[in-house]
């Protein structure tokens, strides 16, 4: 890729500040858009240049914004998804805190074309620092009138409101986000209705993630085609991959749509920590289903991963090494979805918080070869069952890490811990249950 | 620092929002800030400005991980333990990091100076391992790094 798009700005200091911003070009193309074309136009452009939803589901953008009903009375929003918490995923952090005009130069080209004259950002509790530099940029943009009343001179209004989350990763979905900008639990709703008929405030609600927004303000400055090209065919633009886990480089790379796996690994990432083999990654936040190290020559798009038998997700690739444990990983990823089921559906609430016991009581040392398959029935029993996908997030870890490393877990049961897990101290931290002290169905901290 | 005080940063945010109710989130943010924890005064409080039932904003209250009941240490440490910190060794820094203050998880050290919350993901993986102190993001730490984080702290 020649030149970064997103994470321009991203090394230039102060760049949330806007005279800094200004200096690179922030706005002009709003300023532009606004006073000259047609909203419907901004959609097109939107549609023709394949942007799909980076917050994870991919949908397309511009056919997102065609749902807002055309002839409604009432008032229409636009809610950004500033919810980041996708175990794995760190890029609209960055957008965030060092470069928030994009953004909010992205809502007003959103909220311009579905004729939106208000918009929220939701931004995660735990996000601070980002939360200061997006709140003083949004002050910024408003004393120079770029956002409320007659924004650039022209007739449109937009306010914009920044609201803060409380620590709740079942947020990130977007009716539960809904819900708790209304001041509610996050408790996802049932669909349809839509949120772009019946959204925030029973008014027709668009609901679009940060770097989604981002995209805009580029799209609309260089062209549909020009977007679409960088990336891979119906899959637009560039994307913010966040990579972590055993790479000697961890970081936010950008890189165009349908940059195989295997690059990003070891020619961005630097390849696997102290030289060590690959053994697994997960390419789309935890949710996403792994590959083992012989399924990474795949592309890194909607329609790469999605024929890989996984997701794009929220592209936070997570890398593990010869000597992750996956009986471990898979004790990680069922304590977070049993910590962050919202409850409301039974099969999610019960299913996530049995799994973890059961992976705990394996990773104990008193689980049984059939307790795998007891997993893979809670999962089937979970999956397609509840009101929001986050059941089916929780099930699909189960199901691949041991659908892929079956014969790993049966060999951890079998020798209580497995080679490399026997040089590895066990620390007395988050897993001191000792099985003595359990009855079998009593495990713990998890209650 | 009393509720009195709050009213007109309270009015300033009930304002901003199209229905009263979704200053639920804010309000509370902003009294436990100033407050120091979630009291039941504060949720009266808060359920006052929104006109909402108490029950309403006690429920929010339960719900998210963020909201406290009871007063945390000057210093609140967040430690992640989701999947990127927990494979770059979050387990035995966690260990570390309560040996050191002497407190277990969910415990607050007896000087009042610091507390300990395990935490899920803080979507910071390109720093894992990692922590939150108070609002500040701390990455790639090992055991060293975090002595002298948690020494440099007044």
């Amino acid at each position: 890729m020649a030149e970064p798009i997103l994470s321009r700005n991203f090394n230039i200091p102060d760049a949330w500040k806007i005279s800094v911003a200004e200096s690179r070009g922030a706005y002009e193309t709003a300023k532009k858009v606004i006073s000259s074309m047609k909203p419907e136009d901004v959609t097109n452009a939107v549609l023709a240049a394949n942007l799909r939803g980076l917050g994870g589901a991919g949908f397309p953008t511009g056919k997102k914004w065609q749902f807002i009903p055309k002839e409604t009375t009432k008032p229409v929003y636009l809610v950004v998804n500033a919810d980041e918490g996708e175990p794995g995923t760190c890029k609209d952090r960055y957008i965030l805190e060092r470069d928030p005009h994009q953004m909010i130069e992205g809502i007003i080209l959103g909220a311009f074309a579905i004729g939106s004259h208000k918009s929220y950002v939701y931004i995660r509790g735990e996000y601070v620092e980002p939360y200061r530099n997006l709140q003083s940029a949004v002050d910024e943009a408003y004393a120079k009138g770029y956002l409320g009343k007659k924004i650039f001179g022209t007739n449109f209004d937009l306010d914009l409101v920044v609201h803060r989350g409380a620590g709740a990763y079942i947020c990130g979905e977007e009716t539960a986000l809904l819900e708790s900008l209304e001041g509610k639990r996050g408790l996802p709703r049932l669909k349809p209705p839509f949120p772009a008929i019946v959204g925030l405030f029973g008014c027709p609600t668009i609901i679009n993630n940060v770097e989604t927004l981002a995209c805009v303000p580029h799209i609309l400055k260089n062209g549909a085609e020009w977007f679409a090209k960088l990336g891979s065919p119906g899959n637009g633009g560039t994307h913010l991959f966040s990579l972590s886990g055993h790479v000697k480089k961890p970081g936010v790379y950008e890189l165009p749509m349908g940059t195989p796996l295997r690059e990003i690994i070891y020619q961005h990432g630097g390849g696997i920590l102290g030289d060590k083999k690959l053994k697994a990654v997960i390419p789309g936040g935890i949710s996403a289903k792994i590959l083992t190290a012989n399924e990474i020559d795949v592309k890194m798009d909607y329609d790469g991963l999605k024929a890989a038998g996984t997701m794009l997700g929220s592209a936070g690739i997570m890398v593990m090494d010869e000597t992750t444990c996956m009986v471990k990983m898979l004790l990680v990823a069922c304590k977070f979805f049993a910590h962050e089921s919202c409850g409301q559906c039974s099969p999610c609430r019960e299913g996530t918080g049995w799994a973890y016991k059961i992976v705990q009581r394996i990773y104990e040392g008193v689980g049984s070869v059939r307790d795998l398959d007891t997993l893979l029935k809670i999962a089937g029993g979970m999956e397609g069952r509840t009101i929001c996908v986050f059941a089916d997030a929780a099930a699909w870890p189960i199901q691949s890490y041991i659908g892929k490393f079956r014969e790993e877990f049966e060999r951890y049961i079998k020798n209580y811990r497995n080679q490399q897990n026997l040089k590895e101290t066990v620390p007395d931290g988050l897993y001191q249950i000792h099985p003595r002290n359990q009855d079998r169905y009593g495990f713990g901290e998890y209650s | 620092m009393s509720l009195e005080s709050l009213k007109s940063e309270a009015e300033k945010i009930v304002a901003k929002y199209d229905q009263k109710r979704a200053a639920v989130l804010p309000l509370l943010h902003l009294a436990q800030d100033k407050i120091g924890a979630v009291t039941p005064e504060v949720e009266a409080w808060v359920a006052q400005w929104t006109e909402v039932p108490v029950v309403h904003v006690k429920e929010v209250v339960t719900f998210y991980s963020m909201y406290h009941t009871k007063p945390l240490g000057k210093h609140h440490i967040r430690f992640c333990t989701t999947t990127s910190c927990c494979l770059r060794g979050s387990e035995n820094l966690l260990s570390h990091l309560k040996n050191k203050l002497g407190v277990e998880k969910g415990q607050t050290t007896k000087d009042g100076k610091f507390s300990v919350e395990e935490v899920e993901c803080l979507c910071a993986c390109e720093l894992a391992p990692m922590m939150q102190v108070g609002d500040k993001y701390y990455g790639n730490l090992d055991e060293k790094k975090i002595d002298q984080i948690l020494d440099g702290l007044k």
